[in-house]
């Protein structure tokens, strides 16, 4: 009885906790816009999430090409953790 | 015998574990499910099937949690953990390893890991999964065993 009682209980406690630590962590997402450019078309704009900026160890690229944070080579070419 | 107590037991907690990771995966993606698509549409590789991936994936998850707690299906649902977590880790290898582009980090608390932490997390379910079905099966085995005779 009572281990029929705990192989009930654990799944659905197991079930309840994950669910609410999903919503517990939800964040919203934070994008911003990052340029790059492609040859013959000129700059493109795409959304990227939050995790460029001017600082991190590696490039932030989009299909393998730099993103940069305006439409201009003379601005900060972005880079992630 | 007493190994067999201790190992039905680990094998309970390794269940509660993957259901907590599964559960939890699941859920957070389908709270955001246009967020996660979104970040599919930019993986390399998997990006044309974004759309079928991100309701796949987590109905999958949350298939394999419910299967681990039915003991006629607890085997089958060690070893899709096991495959599922598999084919993950094999992704983000082969991304890291091969794909210019690296994509953003997934969503969540997972978020705060790193590609390679979240290679080494995967490996370690990877081995719950494996233990679990090692001794499910041996218990399987030994009950089979003590039937015929």
């Amino acid at each position: 009885m009572k281990a029929k009682f705990f192989k009930l209980l654990l799944p659905a406690f197991a079930i309840l906790m994950a669910v609410g630590l999903a919503f517990a962590t939800e964040n919203e997402r934070v994008t911003q816009e990052a340029h790059y450019f492609l040859l013959g078309q000129g700059w493109q704009t795409v959304m990227i999430e939050d995790d460029c900026d001017a600082t991190g160890q590696s490039p932030c690229e989009f299909n393998g090409i730099q993103l940069y944070s305006e439409p201009d080579f003379a601005s900060i070419a972005l880079r992630k953790p | 015998m007493a190994n067999q107590g201790i190992h039905s037991k680990l094998v309970t907690l390794f269940s509660l574990l993957l259901t907590l990771l599964f559960v939890y995966t699941a859920v957070s993606k389908l709270i955001e499910l246009d967020t996660f698509q979104w970040r599919l549409e930019r993986m390399p590789y998997i990006a044309p099937y974004a759309s079928l991936l991100s309701w796949k994936i987590p109905f999958l998850e949350l298939i394999i949690a419910g299967l681990l707690w039915l003991p006629r299906y607890k085997i089958m649902a060690l070893y899709a953990s096991f495959m599922l977590l598999g084919i993950f880790t094999l992704y983000i290898v082969l991304v890291l390893k091969f794909s210019d582009s690296i994509p953003c980090s997934c969503g969540e608390v997972i978020s705060a890991l790193g590609w390679t932490d979240h290679i080494l997390l995967n490996v370690s379910f990877m081995v719950l999964a494996l233990l679990g079905i090692l001794w499910s099966k041996k218990k399987y085995n030994t009950q089979t065993h003590q039937n015929t005779t």
